[in-house]
């Protein structure tokens, strides 16, 4: 064999050339095998300068953790629900910020039931500030659609408004990363945190849907707006997320809305024939508790839902909501 | 033992070792930027991950339709027209986009129109674009409300309270209003016609299978197609539903087209292996004609499951109350399968 040059090449020269070429082939391989990842990246893993979303939560009273109060009008129906808890004045103390986050996820009318209803949500603002004396009351939530349409078309913007709150719609600088201890999902990840970073208090209102995914949305799924970034991407563990929100927000106050509920097609529903009339609404201290009761109101069992068992074994709360003791009423 | 000389040697391992050096460095940055990604920025891409193919171009973009002559008399633009492919589906509709994406969905146009007098009554209009006439009933059928006025000048077409809902040729459209005024309607039906007259479709699309059902005690508009897993068997895909009203019985039929009859055979025997497997009791057939079509009959947990191949058809009956009345209507469903099997045939 001879080189470009022309010139011999000798068979130790060969060979070690030879060996050579396959040293380094062997190495890439080697390097390749060593460094391949079946399971692809995880999320960022820097820890620095992230977000813990302050505890809301007031301390337990037995017998006042549930309330479950059935009639037509929400404005009375909610006034009634708290009451039984011990009013607004447990929840509520003067001078307090209070964030109101309702499901404002959609921009379409009140009537379709897929957001939390606009004349609730003034309701509990109303209350917070004439019974609990609060200093400001902030409504907000990180819509799906155009936030902007979102509390416009579902009349929630308005309401709470005229009511006296501020209405916080997200903008880039409200958002900052989170971590949930022991999660598997909330890891770095960017949550919807200006609004509740100084508030005192913290209250959900959402209504009773069915849930195309999740089997129904609830006062758990609420919080399903403060996640910022790509979200849809948790669709693909529905009930982990669910059950992980759950562990990191934790409320003074829950509303679940099952006035009317959406028993078909949800999360966004489109026809009033997707509705029942439940005439029913929950104000619970503790999430579990109140969305299995909700899930009822669909025909559902707590165990129907697999994020409610996977946030009472995280400890955020139980589904034995009859253990709790529910206050009960009727209001004519 | 090399013939190159000393300073060629040198300069070629000078070159080698940066040329290395540099492949290194590459390496180092691709392995530091893969350990980096951000989940929240990047998250699911259906397109990049070959899920679904890549976005077409909105229908107004396709001179395929002007959504302003679709604004019905009295009625202004509400909004801009909103656009969204299978990547950002869930951004307007959230949890229901899979029920979308997963019956074949290419894209959705939505538009909202209010009311010139009244600002409050208003409407949006969502155009799901889903590729085929079938995909487009797969998802119209599986929202149909109950309970709902058929429209009867348009085959899939059904009108509530405050919305009105139809299938045209490809597309899946609703029309939803903010109220349930009669102001409303009128101007839902003008846009409804209107996109039925705009809109081009391939009028020669047709659901062959719905005619096979027999047509005693079948319920109008109450048919169904599962593109997958239709009854929890993921196995058992493109199965049409028909629900019937016999005597007090509330009862539902199913067809499935397969390749051809070996297909439905294995897959008669396949799906009644399932029932057997997740708690079914096997039953003999009381129907005697029935026995012809070697149906399976399989009581689960109290209610009557049926199934049976014809020609190229799977089918059966799902979660009868009555044993009796399943085993007559898929005697009856049996035979007209096996008129429209030799049909094919010839």
């Amino acid at each position: 064999m001879t080189e470009a040059n022309g010139k011999k090449i000798g068979r130790r020269d060969l060979l070690a050339r030879i060996g050579q070429a396959g040293a380094t082939i062997a190495g890439c391989g080697l390097a390749s095998y060593l460094l391949y990842d079946p399971t692809g990246p995880e999320a960022r893993s820097e820890t620095k300068d992230l977000a813990t979303l302050p505890d809301f939560s007031v301390p337990r009273k037995a017998g006042q953790t549930i309330s479950i109060v059935r009639g037509q009008d929400r404005i009375k129906t909610v006034d009634k629900a708290i009451e039984l808890l011990g009013g607004i004045e447990r929840f509520v103390k003067p001078g307090d910020v209070v964030a109101i986050k309702p499901n404002v996820a959609f921009a379409s009318p009140p009537i379709l039931g897929a957001t939390a209803n606009p004349q609730l949500v003034a309701e509990v603002v109303r209350l917070c500030y004439s019974g609990g004396k609060a200093k400001k009351v902030i409504v907000t939530d990180n819509p799906i659609n155009d936030p902007t349409s979102c509390f416009t078309l579902s009349g929630v913007g308005k309401a709470a408004s005229e009511a006296g709150a501020d209405v916080v719609l997200p903008k880039p600088h409200l958002f900052q990363r989170t971590t949930l201890a022991d999660g598997k999902l909330i890891r770095n990840w960017p949550i919807f945190f200006g609004p509740f970073e100084k508030a005192d208090k913290l209250i959900g209102i959402a209504p009773v849907k069915h849930h195309h995914r999740a089997g129904a949305s609830m006062s758990m799924k609420n919080w399903y707006g403060l996640l910022g970034g790509r979200r849809n991407i948790f669709h693909q563990d529905i009930n982990t997320i669910i059950a992980e929100l759950s562990m990191m927000v934790k409320p003074t106050l829950v509303i679940l809305d099952g006035t009317e509920v959406m028993m078909t097609n949800g999360p966004t529903g489109g026809s009033v024939s997707d509705l029942r009339r439940a005439n029913t609404l929950i104000a619970s201290t503790d999430c579990v508790a109140a969305d299995s009761y909700g899930c009822t109101l669909l025909g559902l069992a707590a165990s129907d839902l697999a994020y409610l068992a996977q946030a009472e074994k995280a400890g955020a709360g139980t589904t034995d909501y009859e253990s709790l003791k529910p206050a009960m009423a009727t209001i004519s | 033992m090399s013939s190159v000389p000393a300073p060629a040697r040198r300069l070629e391992s000078a070159v080698s070792i940066c040329l290395l050096a540099i492949l290194i460095l590459v390496a180092a940055g691709v392995l530091l930027k893969q350990a980096d990604v951000d989940m929240s920025r990047f998250g699911m891409d259906p397109v990049a991950a070959g899920v679904v193919e890549a976005k077409p171009a909105p229908l107004t973009a396709q001179g395929e339709i002007s959504l302003t002559a679709l604004l019905p008399q009295g009625f202004k633009k509400l909004s801009e027209s909103e656009f969204y492919d299978p990547e950002n589906l869930y951004e307007k509709i959230n949890g229901k986009a899979p029920l979308y994406t997963e019956s074949g969905f290419q894209s959705l146009l939505t538009e909202r129109f209010a009311s010139t007098q009244d600002e409050s009554l208003w409407m949006e209009l969502f155009i799901y674009d889903m590729a085929n006439l079938r995909n487009a009933f797969s998802v119209y059928s599986r929202q149909r409300r109950a309970d709902v006025e058929i429209l009867p000048d348009t085959q899939f077409a059904y009108r509530t309270g405050n919305g009105l809902y139809f299938v045209h040729g490809k597309y899946y459209i609703e029309l939803v209003g903010s109220s349930e005024s009669p102001e409303l309607s009128v101007p839902m039906s003008q846009t409804a016609e209107q996109i039925r007259t705009e809109l081009a479709i391939d009028k020669d699309e047709h659901i062959v299978e719905l005619t096979f059902f027999p047509q005693e005690g079948l319920v109008a508009g109450g048919n169904r197609l599962y593109l997958a897993s239709a009854f929890g068997f993921k196995d058992l895909t493109n199965i049409f539903t028909a629900g019937y009203k016999l005597r007090d019985w509330t009862i539902t039929a199913f067809i499935g087209r397969r390749l051809d009859a070996n297909d439905a055979r294995k897959m008669a025997e396949s799906y009644h292996r399932f029932l057997i497997e997740n708690g079914g009791a096997a039953k003999p057939t009381t129907d005697e004609s029935f026995k012809d079509w070697q149906g399976r009959v399989v009581d689960f947990y109290g209610t009557t499951e049926i199934v049976f191949a014809v020609g190229p058809f799977v089918a059966g009956i799902h979660e009868a109350d009555d044993r009796q009345a399943a085993e007559q209507l898929a005697a009856v469903l049996a035979g007209k399968l096996a008129e429209s099997a030799k049909a094919i045939r010839q």
